[in-house]
């Protein structure tokens, strides 16, 4: 306890000289692998989510081309009944918490901090200790593949079909523990993004100056604070069930295998918003940019998306239409999931009112911009199709639902983030993607598309049920089908093409001799833009001082003499030199990888053997220690930090 | 083809209001294409599927869906298309005119979309009530029970509802919902499987449980699905407007066979129903052809542990439920196995011949009480036969043709599904089917 209190105890201005143990030391390398385990560096962070999730979304998709050949054609023997209901519960669990979750994430770490003007989030080493256990738990979830299948339960896992009578592999154990896992990652994380939004915004930026993808962050962080403990509690009750023998979801036993999903969908709704509202909080900055106008409305668009996040919990059963909930139940979710309509059409209005009139520049980012607009109408078009539920009767379960949640989760959410990769690649690496490439990429993304979702709005209403492995003849499914297996192999290469446009602009910008993109290229409007691009380690040499909304925008352009808007300077001239003399950052730590790796080791015992638990817990209880007792700072490390000692030496 | 018939109405809805919306539009392109689609939901056949027909159609749902649709798309499209402006000629000075927003139209565009589901939601919420309503007691109803990967459907012909008053305590009480439903050898009752025969033009009232995992019991042309879910009861209810054959499939996914659990409806005229159930609420006779007796006598053997036959000979103990190793303690009843026309979970066809495929619904199913007859006829016109070789590939190696867990897990002693018989000769699966044959 000694040890504990000396630093807590430090009078202010005082420097802790000594380390408490020499093995606390903090990294000192500054250059390879060793840098981007150690990180603290929000941006850092922020790449390794993308990197993460795009690397996991080649698994999700190489399982949504195993679902497509298989259903391709009628009878198909392409993948056996029971590695068809792994492939296509394994595609659905890694897209949702594996992909679209954690690019979000990447998203929000990477520029949230840049748009209120911090240095770094609020925890800097939690922020890596959240980012390391959610790529940590989402290992464990694919390691199942190699040790006895993945799980095979769909992925909202309804009881009682996921207990160890109906699915004795260990495939739905490794489902409950990395999601589990990943879970934790994703509750830290948000803690530590509402506290920067909310604490650490730059002087003058005050709520209704912050921009709006900002708030969508805000929005989507509290929903996970509150969502994620509703699936953990679940969770819980199942691994005990199949674990260590319990009854929660024993029939047998009296349990009612419903409170399943009720607990589901409690987590699962706002999931669905909180996959959503990153997208919407992207194109909300890439609209106006390109329109050249400020955003339609922005009380309306930042209050709309908190009534999303209420209303979005008060809608779960609509899920449940058909599960027997009773008739007044219905009717009440009903008239809700209606109403949740009006605050998402509100956005698609004012988005579509901030184009209007404005003197548009159609590139990439904004192509995919206006395609999630369009596509996520649709899928909203169709959502409003479910909430009737007495029509849902006949929808739900089938291909329609398919459609619907791609259309929103693909076509709106993915979209919104690709988007989102060609507006901020240049602030993130420095260089442009290219246009010619990317314009090419969104072309054959939306017919590849809507070529694989749409039809699957026929094919349901036609009658075909999800989670087939295989349909008959008879049953009148082949065209449809067909075209969306041809539809989704244009969609995957479209979707790699990514990738294939980052190491080719890369080269090419490489061989032009690094050329400076700039701070500003889009002559954009929020505070990430008024930094040097790559965005430089220390973000900001000095705190920015908010007047008004868009407040970099209004720097640049003010009303010259005859009230007339004019552009006064321009983003480069502007724009922080990007000198971080003076500055102290948050040093790196080892701890929090070290901590993240422990708790799947604790994982693994719980599946297999608890003797494993006890190695895994004394790691853990190592790092926390470590963590606990780590040099606040690394006094020997050469770098900016040496200023801030000389800065307190001099007090 | 018997389905010209199906087909032509299929052009010619019930209300004129349906007849003249439903040529119109995307939802009608979509109908008309769907030819030979028998699961389709939007050829109702029955008044409730219609209901929901109309709630979109009628009530205007989809006219709504189709209007803000092309408003946005080509709305949206058209302002971009209207300022878009060359970024080569970007000028920073050639501001538009700045609008931050406008407070009536945002309140406007937030109240009319309000409205208008408020109204939507009047008929919604009215459709829902309606879906609920059921008979009067007294008149059929049926019990839909799901297990891993077949339904079993219980009739409950005299009425003493043997099962809402599932343990004879003579009071229908949650006691009941706790009994693992064994099964019935009520005389008087009817135990089926994969397919349910009802009366053409009378509502038939359900009960819906299940003996394992949640499955969800739907036809499309009928009504929409429920769930059944273990250790609950759900009502729901079917209608079919004329006799016809209407294919259905379980749609909440239940594990491993979930693709291959599937099953139809055989609407029948009324008469022809009452002949249905009598026949049903026979006991089976026990054969005289000796190939039969012979298959019989391995049934017997192997194969009353799981499968009942009521032919007042084979005995079944008090806890038989109980005894069957299965998860689910229950396995298809076979009493009158060659009535029917498909098994195995509606996958396979009993008898080949015109309409026979178990997914299409192109069965003529005023000839459906005939089929054994017709089978056992050689000069039949209709040319049916006892599809002998596809049940003798089932006996002998079940989850060959159907993935089923049928291991026995070590701890339990129970599996999930039929075991195959490679202890069976060649000769001794055709005495097997053979015998299965007379179970008309």
């Amino acid at each position: 306890m000694a040890m504990m209190e000396e630093p807590l105890a430090l009078p202010s201005g005082t420097v802790a000289r000594s380390r408490p143990l020499g093995a606390f030391s903090r990294p000192r390398e500054t250059s390879g692998l060793v840098t981007w385990l150690t990180t603290v560096d929000h941006k850092k962070i922020g790449i390794m989510y993308g990197a993460a999730a795009l690397f996991f979304l080649i698994i999700g998709g190489v399982a949504a081309l195993m679902i497509r050949i298989q259903l391709a054609v009628p009878d198909s023997e392409f993948l056996s009944a029971e590695f068809y209901n792994q492939v296509f519960t394994m595609h659905g669990t890694v897209m949702v918490f594996l992909v679209v979750m954690p690019i979000g994430a990447a998203f929000a770490n990477y520029l949230m901090p840049l748009q209120v003007g911090a240095r770094d989030v609020a925890f800097p080493r939690i922020n890596a200790f959240s980012f390391w256990v959610f790529f940590f738990g989402g290992l464990m979830l694919n390691t199942s593949w190699f040790l006895g299948g993945g799980a095979d339960g769909g992925w909202f896992n309804y009881a009682p079909n996921n207990g160890i009578a109906f699915s004795p592999s260990n495939g739905i154990d490794f489902w409950n523990m990395g999601l589990f896992i990943a879970g934790i990652g994703s509750l830290t994380g948000s803690v530590n993004l509402i506290t920067t939004v909310l604490n650490m915004r730059a002087p003058g930026m005050s709520l209704m100056k912050t921009p709006v993808f900002t708030w969508m962050t805000l929005v989507t962080q509290f929903l996970l604070l509150l969502a994620i403990p509703v699936l953990t509690v679940a969770q819980i009750l199942l691994a005990s069930d199949r674990l260590f023998g319990a009854n929660f979801f024993n029939v047998e036993q009296g349990a009612d295998p419903l409170l399943w999903q009720h607990l589901f969908w409690i987590f699962g709704h706002p999931e669905v918003y909180l996959m959503i509202l990153p997208a919407f909080g992207i194109v909300s900055e890439i609209i106006p940019t390109f329109s050249r106008k400020p955003i339609f409305g922005y009380p309306f668009m930042v209050f709309s998306g908190i009534a999303i996040g209420f209303m979005g919990w008060g809608v779960w059963a609509h899920h449940m239409f058909v599960s027997g909930i009773g008739p007044l139940s219905v009717a009440a979710f009903t008239v809700a999931t209606m109403f949740i309509a009006v605050p998402t059409g509100v956005k698609i209005l004012n988005w579509l009112a901030t184009m209007w009139g404005g003197k548009i520049i159609v590139n990439t980012a904004m192509l995919f911009s206006i395609a999630l607009v369009i596509q996520f109408t649709i899928g909203g078009l169709s959502g409003v199709s479910h909430a009737l539920a007495a029509h849902d009767t006949q929808q739900t379960d089938t291909y329609y639902i398919v459609a619907h949640f791609h259309y929103v989760l693909f076509g709106g959410a993915f979209f919104g983030f690709i988007g989102g990769m060609y507006f901020w690649w240049p602030k993130a690496f420095g260089y442009m993607l290219s246009e010619r490439i990317g314009k090419f990429q969104f072309w054959a993304m939306v017919i590849g598309f809507n070529f694989t979702f749409g039809p699957m709005h026929i094919l349901g209403l036609q009658g075909m049920p999800r989670r087939m492995q295989t349909y008959s003849d008879a049953h009148g499914f082949n065209t449809w089908n067909m075209v969306a297996t041809i539809g989704s192999f244009i969609l995957g290469f479209s979707t790699i093409m990514i990738l294939l446009n980052a190491f080719i602009s890369y080269r090419k910008w490489v061989s032009a001799g690094r050329p400076d993109v700039g701070a500003d290229p889009w002559d954009a409007r929020t505070l990430e833009w008024s930094i040097q691009s790559p965005a430089p380690d220390h973000n900001f040499d000095h705190d920015p001082v908010v007047t008004s909304l868009d407040d970099f925008w209004h720097r640049k352009y003010q009303k010259d003499e005859n009230g007339v808007l004019k552009q006064f300077h321009t983003g480069d001239e502007i724009a922080q030199p990007g000198n971080g003399e003076g500055v102290h950052l948050p040093a790196p730590s080892y701890w929090p990888i070290v901590l993240a790796g422990a708790i799947p080791i604790i994982g693994y015992g719980v599946i297999y053997t608890l003797w494993l638990v006890i190695p895994g817990a004394l790691l853990m209880m190592t790092a926390l220690y470590g963590w606990a007792l780590e040099p606040a700072d690394d006094l020997d490390i050469d770098d900016h930090h040496d200023d801030h000692v000389k800065e307190l030496e001099k007090v | 083809m018997s389905t010209s018939k199906t087909r032509k109405r299929s052009l010619m809805p019930r209300s004129f209001l349906s007849r003249a919306v439903s040529l119109v539009g995307l939802a009608a392109l979509l109908s008309a294409c769907a030819d030979d689609k028998p699961l389709n939901t939007f050829e109702p056949r029955g008044p409730r599927a219609q209901a929901l027909y109309d709630l979109m159609f009628v009530s205007g749902t989809w006219y709504v869906m189709g209007i803000v649709f092309v408003l946005v798309t080509f709305g949206g499209i058209l302002v971009v298309l209207k300022n878009k402006v060359n970024p080569d000629e970007y000028d920073p000075n050639d501001l538009p005119v700045q609008t931050h927003g406008n407070i009536t139209l945002e309140v406007a565009w937030t109240i009319l979309p309000a409205v208008v589901l408020a109204i939507i939601s009047v008929f919604v919420v009215q459709t829902i009530f309606e879906l609920e309503e059921e008979n009067e007691p007294g008149e059929l109803d049926v019990m839909v029970i799901g297990q891993q990967w077949w339904w079993e459907y219980r009739y409950d012909v005299d009425g003493d509802g043997f099962f809402t008053d599932a343990n004879g305590d003579g009071v229908v009480d949650d006691a009941d919902q706790e009994l693992p439903l064994e099964i019935a050898l009520d005389p008087d009752d009817v135990v089926t499987a994969t397919e349910m025969v009802i009366p053409a033009g009378e509502q038939v009232d359900l009960v819906l449980t299940s003996r394992d995992v949640i499955h969800s019991f739907w036809i499309p042309r009928l009504n929409g699905k429920r769930d059944t879910v273990p250790g609950r009861w759900h009502t729901w209810s079917l209608e079919a407007d004329d006799p016809g054959k209407f294919t259905g499939w379980c749609t909440e996914y239940c594990g491993l066979s979930h693709a291959r659990m599937r099953m139809s409806v055989i609407a029948l005229e009324p008469a022809e129903f009452d002949a249905w159930l009598a026949n049903q609420q026979q006991q089976a006779e026990v054969p005289t052809d000796s190939d039969a007796l012979a298959g019989r006598e391995i049934f017997a053997n192997q194969c009353v542990s799981c499968h009942v036959i009521d032919d007042g000979e084979f005995e079944y103990p008090e806890n038989f439920a109980e005894t069957v190793p299965l998860v689910s303690h229950a396995a298809p009843n076979l009493t009158h196995f060659a009535s029917r026309s498909t098994y195995a979970g509606g996958i396979f066809g009993t008898y080949a011949g015109p309409g026979t495929d178990p997914d299409d619904d192109a069965l003529d199913v005023s000839i459906y009480n005939q089929l054994s007859q017709l089978s056992e006829n050689p000069d039949s016109p209709d040319d049916y036969r006892w599809n002998s070789a596809e049940l003798k590939r089932w006996v002998a190696n079940a989850p060959g043709q159907k993935a089923m867990a049928s291991d026995l897990n070590p701890e339990t002693g129970l599996g999930r599904g039929m075991l195959p018989f490679p202890q069976l000769s060649d000769e001794e699966l055709d005495q097997v089917v053979a015998y299965l044959a007379t179970l008309d």
